[in-house]
């Protein structure tokens, strides 16, 4: 594994704070006993609740649901009683959003779906119908639900299965892997039947021979390997599908519209779970990161309080400023160690007061050009930045505004300390 | 739970782990301050203890400008413009580098403190920005100035860029052209070696044009300069320098000498028109702009105003945002296949 990820011009992104993590097997953390689910938990209009206060839930129980089109349910990830309905802060969105709160009691119960562990047999309608009642959304971080990706049918003839996972804090994917190869595998098949495609590759990070087991099960299978060059930027969907297959996908489209679905590695284990074995997507792995601590592979359940990993990990929340959720490059952060675990959150960094935002005290900008240099969209960051505090949002179309990928290297690379990403100042 | 074993962080602020690599403002202006050393050195080494006062003159003038600012800036409560000595010492060595050692001392110390209090710090405050470069635009400034103060003695001679001896050359005729340059000769080397190697006068940051040279090239590895200025402007002066050469029948080896490798011009290609914030951020108008730079200054060089590549960078700094809306690449996803 590599210390350093290297983007154009030869810049660099630090990805030592998970050097050596692929050797870290997941923890499974307690269940919380008080969660908080929110209801909008993907890309789309948040399901209606299904419980009413006082209620007894299952684990795994759907607690709301909706019927538009991109609606998905959200289950409870405990065992216990509905205590009521918050408005919460929402850690990506800001908004104060309606949440359940979930209290433990007594013994785990599981509320499953049916199971049906011969893949054969099911139609592509049901699979996709099954992943939409497991409330999946794509586990890279996107949240967009993956029964609308693969309703996609005639029109898409290759399956991309992310697992570059190129943010510097993460390493849940390839321990997913290390993990569980024979489900991932089955959850490949499963998608791969959902949209009747013939060619599917998985993308991985790691170098050859490093996945031994598992690269042998995709040969067996037929599944293509490609060992992605190291780079951060080569993570997003739409540079992996251009990176592999030489496809561009136009800025105001998505993978599906030039032929190509992508799928992280962590939603195609959520998609064998709830197929074969019919359990909705509850927990998830997680790598955790604190300069204490280091790294850990963690698996927690949605809805968990921050506070309740920190606590397990034994890092007091009062040794702590502020954590990010997500990626670090791209996450979310939050200061209120109450904030639950979303579906999309693949990471959790805890910081310190003593490590501080680099963004804190920008100088002017210099016009050196790194951000320029280092976008994988060739666009100019720096040209963004100067007509969006100048508000001339007229140049945005032709500075290419809508290719962003708001990727945040042109803030990383900054020397002045700005946070350039055009999409983040554009609010 | 266990007593938490919190190993308490030192008190020292610390960047999250994953920006550990990240380049500092600071750190950009000294490394560039550590490649500015061999010009200096070596242009102390070929002109004399001289050159060493220039560079000093500017420093401390600059330096003192710098704490005058910091101070008046802290007692009245407005936002420290450079909180570190780092940038003004930049500043401090291009002014340097950039005169001749024999240029008297006032006129150093003007050209430091025009470029430090008008043109580097109240062009930041006023236009958030910098337009011109601050060394270049200072000297432009003051030189013609003194030029156009006809009730001085010597005023051209004074201003240094319109000098009358400069501008008497025959800069176009092959014999001209000889004699003009010929001025380079010393005992042991020929003009056209003296010009490339170790020149005993002009800017003192171009005294070894092969060190200034090399000085740019590591620059440009090292800091990320915007390495397609220099190039296409050292590139464009060479070739109008053969081209030269073979219209007026003269040696185009010997135009190259002069025209690439003079002070003016190899100092200027890497210290001063890579200024970051004065000139343009896509790479096809970097390369646009270091022709046009090429063009000007060879036009000014012919002309006798053998300095003239400072006139020609403010004058095209000026047009940087116009460079800006051109030259765009094409950005992934905007169409135009792969």
């Amino acid at each position: 594994m590599r210390r350093y990820y290297e983007e154009k011009q030869g810049f660099k992104v630090d990805a030592e704070m998970k050097l050596g993590l692929e050797q870290d097997p997941f923890e499974e953390i307690p269940p919380p006993p008080a969660a908080s689910v929110f209801l909008d938990q993907h890309v789309g209009p948040p399901g209606k609740p299904l419980v009413k206060e006082g209620d007894r839930v299952l684990t795994g129980q759907k607690i709301s649901e909706g019927e538009e089109a991109l609606a998905l349910p959200v289950h409870s990830p405990i065992t216990g009683r509905v205590t009521g309905f918050a408005k919460l802060r929402h850690p990506i969105s800001g908004n104060q959003e309606q949440a359940v709160l979930i209290e433990a009691e007594g013994e785990e119960e599981w509320a499953l779906m049916e199971q049906r562990p011969n893949i054969k047999s099911l139609s592509a309608q049901e699979i996709i119908e099954r992943v939409r009642e497991a409330g999946i959304v794509g586990l890279g971080g996107a949240a967009f639900p993956a029964h609308v990706k693969l309703s996609r049918g005639s029109d898409i003839d290759h399956l991309i299965i992310n697992a570059k996972e190129s943010d510097p804090n993460l390493a849940c994917d390839v321990r997913l892997v290390l993990e569980r190869p024979e489900e991932l595998i089955s959850g490949i098949e499963i998608m791969a039947r959902a949209l009747d495609v013939k060619e599917v590759t998985f993308a991985t990070r790691t170098e050859e021979g490093e996945l031994l087991q598992f690269e042998k099960l995709l040969k067996e299978r037929g599944i293509k390997i490609a060992h992605i060059r190291p780079s951060y930027s080569v993570g997003s969907e739409r540079l992996l599908a251009r990176e592999l297959l030489g496809r561009e996908v136009p800025a105001d489209q998505f993978p599906p519209d030039v032929g190509v679905v992508v799928h992280n590695v962590a939603t195609c284990l959520a998609t064998a779970e709830a197929v074969v074995k019919g359990k909705p997507l509850i927990s998830r792995g997680i790598t955790f990161y604190a300069r204490e601590t280091g790294g850990r592979n963690l698996w927690v359940r949605m809805g968990t309080p921050v506070e309740h990993i920190l606590n397990y990990i034994g890092v007091s929340p009062e040794s702590v400023d502020r954590v990010v959720l997500g990626s670090i490059m791209m996450g979310k952060g939050a200061t209120d160690f109450r904030t639950p675990l979303l579906k999309c959150f693949a990471g959790l960094v805890a910081l310190t007061p003593y490590e501080h935002s680099p963004f804190e005290n920008p100088y002017p900008c210099i016009r050196c050009g790194f951000c320029d240099a280092i976008c994988p969209v060739d666009i100019y960051p720096s040209l963004l930045l100067e007509a969006l505090e100048k508000g001339k949002t007229e140049a945005l179309d032709n500075l290419n505004f809508d290719s962003c990928i708001d990727c945040n290297l042109c803030s990383y690379v900054c020397p002045s300390s700005i946070r350039v990403n055009p999409k983040q100042r554009a609010g | 739970m266990d007593e938490l074993k919190v190993s308490r962080p030192s008190l020292k602020p610390e960047l999250p782990p994953h920006l550990a690599l990240g380049e500092s403002k600071d750190r950009v202006m000294l490394k560039t301050c550590a490649v500015m050393a061999i010009p200096l050195v070596l242009g102390v080494a070929a002109i004399g203890w001289e050159a060493l006062w220039q560079i000093l003159i500017s420093a401390g003038t600059v330096l003192i400008l710098h704490t005058v600012i910091q101070f008046w800036e802290g007692q009245t409560g407005r936002r420290i413009s450079y909180p570190t000595p780092a940038s003004p010492l930049v500043l401090a060595l291009i002014v340097g580098l950039s005169m001749p050692a024999g240029s008297p001392y006032n006129i150093t110390i003007g050209v430091a403190g025009l470029a430090m209090l008008v043109f580097k710090y109240l062009q930041g405050r006023l236009f958030t920005r910098k337009f011109v470069n601050p060394a270049a635009a200072a000297k432009a400034v003051l030189l013609t100035v003194l030029s156009l103060m006809v009730f001085l003695e010597d005023p051209l001679g004074l201003g240094m860029l319109y000098h009358p001896h400069h501008l008497n050359l025959d800069m176009i005729s092959p014999a001209g052209f000889a004699d003009a340059i010929a001025f380079y000769e010393t005992d042991t080397l020929t003009a056209e070696q003296s010009l490339v190697f170790w020149k005993t006068h002009g800017w003192i940051g171009g005294a070894s044009g092969v060190g200034t040279l090399v000085a740019g090239i590591i620059a440009c590895f090292w800091i990320r300069l915007k390495w397609r200025i220099p190039l296409a402007f050292l590139a464009a002066m060479a070739v109008l320098s053969v081209g030269m050469g073979l219209f007026t029948g003269g040696d185009p080896v010997s135009r190259i000498a002069l025209h690439v490798f003079t002070g003016s011009t190899i100092f200027l290609a890497f210290f001063m028109a890579t200024e970051p914030q004065s000139t343009p951020m896509p790479g096809k108008s970097q390369y646009l702009f270091g022709i046009a730079l090429a063009v000007l200054t060879f036009i000014l060089q012919l002309a006798g105003v053998l300095g003239g590549s400072i006139i020609a960078l403010v004058l095209l700094n000026l047009l940087t945002p116009w460079f800006d809306k051109i030259g765009h690449k094409r950005a992934i996803g905007m169409g135009g296949g792969i």
